[in-house]
């Protein structure tokens, strides 16, 4: 009987590495966002709506990245649309980890592991490709 | 309440979910969604959009430290969460077909016997024979990590690997049915069923978390229940507590995080069977 080893390869490292890079890169685009938002008197002027009403789209919500980009485009700049590709780029950053991975799997010979990251990326795409037909 | 206010006060509230988060491999949903709507006002679809984006935050905060350290089992992790995937994209187009009163109920007195189990292996440290389970040999479902709390390598090997990939199923189903996060669940299969170490068991699910909640991350925004105010302090405060909760973690027992995770397990309990009798918490 073996006993257990530990698998502790580059791909943990390189995994971990996009993660923590994702996470700050969203986090300084968010706080970025925050920033010029504030700089513009945003938080004195702004009344939060925390409820929300059916068909308004208050300040500060988008649905889709075409709102997004509309919002980084306009002149003066939508401060918290630059927040929202911090957030998007967030939620983007776990899927950018599992596909990091699997070319460092094939790269290791790992076929096994390289397949399920496989299985895993395509549930993602399912699921995003389920949010665009939502929209 | 002025924007101000409420964005520093939603920041420091985000900072301790996401130490908490950190530590028990919850996302910060369970305490999160609570406090935003009770005692900030917030909507509930604003407040969940904003626990799916924390328990990402949670995630990469938490879980990019814990795979360098070895406590997060990257390949654990992936098997794992192939399981609770598919299970929330079954129970999504299963939710309004199977009624969700008698699941609820289920469920309930399912986490009532967890409660019960987790509390006999309160004193339990670390497992103590090797697992000789063939799918996880065969999966390399092991792994070591350096314990500075015992000051000793422990080294350790997943039991039970087709109970636990049940078990990851069967809570992706629920969570996707019942609009819950299954990160408790997560902790659950991992060190009851599979009887992985305990800090393990929350540094791993740290990791699938993150995954489970992109695959769901798109339908919030698409929805709109992604309120870009709301959610920048709670994102930013997150990533900061889970940050701190991997330090703290290092120099905590398997005894004490799971100690300190019984109370959830309880609150869940309960929190279902009310549901199930048609009581609401919130």
């Amino acid at each position: 009987m073996t006993e257990p080893r530990q698998v502790h390869t580059a791909v943990e490292y390189l995994v971990a590495r996009v993660l923590l890079v994702g996470g700050l890169a969203g986090l300084a685009l968010i706080a970025l966002g925050l920033g010029i938002y504030a700089a513009h008197g945003g938080f004195h002027h702004q009344v939060l709506v925390l409820k929300r009403e059916p068909g308004a789209t208050p300040p500060g919500v988008f649905s889709s990245l075409r709102q997004v980009a509309q919002g980084v485009r306009r002149r003066p700049i939508d401060p918290l649309a630059v927040s929202a590709i911090g957030l998007v780029l967030l939620m983007l950053t776990p899927g950018v980890a599992v596909a990091v991975a699997l070319p460092c799997f094939v790269a290791a010979r790992d076929y096994r592991h390289a397949t399920i990251a496989a299985a895993v990326l395509s549930m993602l795409l399912v699921s995003l490709l389920l949010a665009g037909a939502l929209h | 309440m002025s924007l101000t206010i409420f964005s520093l006060a939603v920041l420091f509230t985000s900072l301790g979910a996401g130490v908490v988060g950190a530590i028990l491999g919850l996302g910060g949903g369970i305490l999160l969604v609570p406090i935003l709507t009770v005692f900030y006002g917030v909507d509930i679809h604003y407040a969940m959009g904003a626990s799916i984006i924390s328990v990402i935050a949670t995630s990469s905060g938490a879980a990019a430290s814990y795979l360098r350290t070895g406590l997060s089992n990257l390949r654990i992790g992936l098997f794992l969460v192939v399981a609770t995937i598919s299970g929330a994209l079954t129970g999504a187009f299963l939710a309004g077909v199977v009624p969700t009163r008698w699941l609820e109920l289920i469920l309930g007195f399912a986490l009532s016997y967890s409660a019960y189990t987790t509390i006999r292996q309160l004193a339990d440290e670390l497992p103590e024979d090797v697992s000789t389970d063939r799918l996880a040999i065969r999966f390399g479902l092991e792994g070591a990590y350096h314990d500075l709390r015992l000051q000793r390598h422990v080294s350790y090997r997943a039991r039970n690997v087709v109970g636990g990939f049940t078990a990851m199923f069967g809570a992706g189903v629920l969570s996707g049915m019942l609009g819950i996060g299954s990160g408790a669940f997560k902790v659950l299969a991992m060190d009851y069923l599979m009887r992985l170490p305990m800090k393990v068991s929350t540094a791993t699910s740290n990791f699938m978390i993150g995954l489970t909640a992109a695959a769901s991350a798109g339908i919030y925004f698409s929805r709109g229940d992604i309120h870009v105010l709301i959610v920048a302090p709670v994102a930013i405060g997150v990533m900061a507590g889970a940050y701190m909760g991997t330090h703290l973690i290092a120099y905590m027992r398997n005894t004490t995080v799971r100690k300190l995770f019984l109370p959830i397990v309880v609150y869940l309990a309960l929190s279902m069977i009310l549901r199930g009798l048609g009581i609401h918490l919130l």
